[in-house]
């Protein structure tokens, strides 16, 4: 009875501070140390009254994504929220407004559609906000009172950030939202018990303050800021442009600079121009922009300059589906460039995985002298997870350059010298012996044009060759394996955002006592054929789950490896439902 | 770019040059700009390790390959926002680019207007031969329609575009046109530029005998006429009605336009000050880490 595992699910229109109020129960559960994830889902508009659903689960284990059932819904708005009541479980909860104005015509009220075994908790929300508040609109507020009295949530971290969140707009508006939360409190905390069905415990948690919420774009942002990145250039495209937007305000204040450039094209090359000077530098953007960056990426990979990509994914091809998620650039991430696409492409698979990701890229980067691509999709950067703060200073090493060798009299200093690990030490401008071109064209060790058979195929083999030790790079987890050791009946590969929908589906699964395994794989390019292969052998069968329509992870596996695997592959527009693989998983295991 | 601030060295105009041998037709314009370019730097005196010469694609594109510099030979109409890059993360290098008229109006025409509306600390020398040149003879954006060029066998569909109207509607601070056929003035205009703190722009007419045959060295020498004295250059309008050339349709050369306005660098800088940032990197301890 110790263990917490809720999810709430807040649904409104746009307007009706839905996101808003989500966002204030997942601070202030995360301040009282529980674990959480949530995903807020909106409409693409960016005004008008489409459906607004705020998801958060939370938790004293660790968990890996969100549910596929909730156990408590909120509506703010039936008319949207009454699809939704099917997915909250049997003696889940819904909450709604037990007295609406006006006409309520057949079936448009969420009593109706209460399913049996959910508990109805009709309560007058708008005449609560208007008796504490004098007016409606602060029902979010009431609602969050409710949730926190229901559940036995202690109020203090509510009140602090409701402070902190209206104290911009005065005493007033401050103690009107107070008012509004307390009259929810007061109602959640006397007139229902909840405890027994959602199993709160009442103690204090003991990770309570050593926890930080973020999404992962904010995590980004605190990987670049950590390894000390110098310049950022971009151009704003949902769902990368936080990861600007949080640089802009922090950037400056570290002496650092960031540009907003006029298109995705001179974004990358702006950054590669100050890459070639030394700076640490970034952009970021989704597929539409990787399109135009791709000619750019050619020239980061032929003239050896470090740059750092964050690709956020959206639904695609063209502009597609800008507010939806998938995994659909993998592709373009790994292959989108004139000739042989020599590049580093890494995929975090949760919000810590972002920061570690973001920072490593830059080493990386430097370290092995060529673009990298970190890839992200929207449910990953919009995604808010609980972060375990530590405390030693951040993990990356803030010069990866080869240093440089004195030259011997006379002697010209090479930029694409051949060398053991394939990297060249590099000079930049300012010194004085090093002066030297870097190019586009096929060049000799002199970067001087040559388009000879010979020049051509070593300089090839050095820029594919050098990366290869990516594949070691310290402190980085390229692939890993959760779950069932040795032989298994069911392996999951997946990368990406995906992967915390797999391990949910897997624990599941052993607890069906199904013999299974997953294993994610972050680095995808250099790929990581020695650990796959091992953990294929492993597996009866191979299941990869993956958000896209083509299977383009497995079509990448079955490429290097030649071997069969399953697919998994749906274009929801949504995380991948964790109930499709373990059904899957059941299935491949011969459990029906 | 202002190359005041650099450390000044003494260097005679061919101790720019590189070791790579000069790739160009015999007849080209472009000899006659690169030697303008190494007399500009050698009588300014610019460290040429401090000194970042970055193109994009062209037979012009190849210019930073003869300077001894630091350089970067880029993408097809892309070296705008590569050296935009560059100068903002090193604002101690002196950044100059080159070009041609295909690469900078026509794939690179969407970067133009920015770097001079943001006044980035820079100069961009563009050869306008009216050709491209290096795909063997095209079509451009500054070519005139009676040019039979290759895509244009019967002669061009459209107008020519204005460089220099088309930088001073987008705000560039320093704006001259010299003519490769008078390498002095050239040589003039382009050590202003690089003086010049801001965007500064200088298109010089050049002949490509190679692939142009209707823009020649006669057909210049005829077209050009230098700005008269006593023009004033901080009037826009003065400079515009110059740019859009006379009754005769005379093009002018020389200083149509410079005025002083903050750069993008300390637009930049200022936004940090505003927020108390501590100057967050330095340049000598990034050579100095790649050092041994
Ligand atoms: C993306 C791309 N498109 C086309 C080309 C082919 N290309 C190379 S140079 C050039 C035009 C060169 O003309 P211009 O810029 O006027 O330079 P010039 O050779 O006349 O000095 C073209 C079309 C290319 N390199 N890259
Ligand atoms: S093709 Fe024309 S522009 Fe190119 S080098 Fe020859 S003459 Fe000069
Ligand atoms: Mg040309």
């Amino acid at each position: 009875m110790n263990s917490t595992d809720i999810q709430i699910a807040l649904c409104g229109s746009a307007g009706d501070g839905t996101i808003a109020a989500g966002d204030i129960l997942r601070n202030a559960v995360a301040a009282l140390g529980y674990r959480v994830i949530c995903f807020d889902v909106y409409p693409p508009e960016i005004r008008g009254f489409g459906k607004c659903i705020s998801r958060v689960r939370i938790t004293t284990e660790q968990t890996y994504a969100l549910k596929r059932q909730s156990d408590l819904l909120i509506s703010l708005d039936d008319s949207h929220a009454i699809p939704h009541a099917g997915e909250v479980r049997t003696d889940g909860a819904i909450i709604y407004e037990s007295k609406p104005v006006g006409h309520c015509p057949e079936g448009s009220h969420m009593s109706s559609h209460i399913l049996p075994g959910q508990i109805p908790y009709g309560i007058p929300l708008r005449e609560l906000a208007e008796k504490a508040t004098g007016g409606a609109r602060s029902r979010n507020l009431v609602v969050l009172g409710v949730i926190a009295g229901l559940l036995g949530f202690s109020p203090v971290p509510f009140q602090k950030i409701i402070e902190k969140k209206f104290a911009k707009q005065g005493p007033a508006v401050v103690s009107r939202n107070q008012a509004g939360f307390q009259s929810g409190y007061d109602v959640g905390v006397n007139t229902f018990k909840l405890d027994n069905v959602f199993c709160v415990p009442q103690e204090s948690n003991p990770a309570a303050g050593k926890v930080v919420m973020l999404s992962g774009n904010a995590a980004v942002v605190q990987g670049c800021m950590d390894a000390e990145l110098d310049t950022f250039f971009g151009y704003p495209i949902t769902p990368a442009t936080t990861i600007m937007e949080r640089l802009a305000t922090a950037m400056p204040k570290r002496g650092r600079r960031l540009l907003q450039t006029e298109d995705e094209i001179s974004a990358i090359a702006a950054t590669i121009g100050a890459g070639y000077t030394g700076a640490r530098s970034a952009t970021a953007t989704s597929g539409p922009g990787l399109a135009l960056m791709a000619e750019m990426l050619g020239l980061a990979t032929m003239a050896e300059i470090p740059c750092v990509i964050f690709v956020s994914q959206r639904g695609g091809p063209s502009t597609g589906m800008p507010t939806k998620t998938e995994q659909s650039d993998l592709n373009a991430a790994l292959y989108g460039s004139p000739g042989d696409s020599q590049r580093i492409v890494i995929a975090p698979t949760n919000v810590e995985g972002c920061y570690r990701c973001a920072g490593k890229a830059f080493e990386m980067s430097e370290q092995y002298q060529t673009p990298v691509i970190v890839l992200l999709d929207l449910y990953l950067s919009n995604r808010y997870e609980t972060v375990t703060l530590t405390e030693s200073g951040p993990p990356f090493t803030l010069n990866a350059n080869k240093p440089l060798r004195r030259l011997e009299a006379g002697e010209s200093y090479q930029r694409y010298a051949f060398t053991e690990d394939g990297v060249s030490p590099r000079a930049v401008p300012g010194d004085s012996g090093c002066m030297h071109v870097v190019t586009g064209l096929e060049h000799n060790t002199l970067g001087r044009p040559n388009d000879s058979e010979e020049i051509h195929t070593a300089m090839s083999r050095k820029r594919h060759d050098k990366l290869l030790a990516a594949l070691h790079h310290p402190d980085f987890t390229v692939t890993k394996r959760i779950g069932h050791s040795g032989r298994i009946k069911v392996g999951i590969l997946a990368w990406g955002s995906t992967f915390g929908e797999c391990l949910e589906a897997m624990f599941m699964a052993h607890a069906e006592g199904i013999s299974c395994a997953s294993m994610k794989v972050v680095m995808l390019s250099p790929f990581p054929v020695e650990a796959v292969t091992q953990f294929m052998d492993d597996c009866d069968q191979v299941l990869v789950p993956e958000v896209n329509y083509e299977g383009q992870f497995a079509q990448l596996l079955q490429g290097i490896l030649a071997r069969p695997v399953v697919r998994l592959s749906r274009v929801p527009g949504s995380p991948m439902p964790v109930e499709l693989i373990l059904s899957e998983i059941r299935r491949l295991a011969g459990v029906v | 770019m202002s190359v005041a601030a650099l450390h000044k060295v003494d260097l005679k105009p061919k101790d720019y040059k590189s070791e790579v041998s000069v790739v160009w037709c015999p007849g080209c314009g472009y000899h006659g700009i690169l030697n303008s370019i190494y007399r500009a730097l050698s009588e300014l005196g610019v460290d040429y390790a401090n000194l970042m010469a970055i193109s994009g694609i062209g037979c012009s594109s190849r210019t930073p390959y003869f300077i001894k510099s630091y350089k970067m030979h880029t993408l097809h109409g892309r070296a705008g926002p590569v050296a935009t890059g560059a100068q903002l993360a090193r604002p101690d290098l002196a950044v100059l680019v080159t070009g041609g008229d295909g690469d900078g109006f026509s794939i690179g025409g969407g970067h133009m207007p920015h770097m001079a509306r943001k006044n980035v600390n820079m100069t961009y020398v563009l050869y306008d031969n009216g050709i491209y040149g290096l795909t063997k003879g095209q079509y451009s954006p500054t070519s005139r329609p009676e040019l039979k060029a290759y895509t244009t066998p019967y002669g061009g569909p459209d107008e020519p575009m204005n460089p220099l109207l088309y930088m001073l509607t987008y705000g560039a601070t320093y704006v001259a046109q010299g003519f490769a056929g008078k390498p002095q003035i050239c040589a003039e205009l382009i050590k202003g530029a690089l003086e010049h703190k801001g965007f500064s722009y200088v298109n010089i007419f050049s002949q490509c005998p190679t692939f142009n045959n209707i823009d020649t060295v006669e057909y210049y020498r005829e077209l050009v006429r230098e700005i008269p004295e006593g023009h004033d250059v901080t009037s826009l309008g003065a400079a515009m009605e110059l740019a859009r050339r006379d009754a005769e349709g005379h093009a002018p050369i020389g200083l149509l336009y410079k005025v002083d306005r903050p750069t993008l660098d300390e637009r930049l800088h200022k936004i940090v000050e505003k927020v108390g940032g501590h100057p967050g990197y330095d340049v000598n301890k990034i050579i100095d880490l790649a050092r041994p």
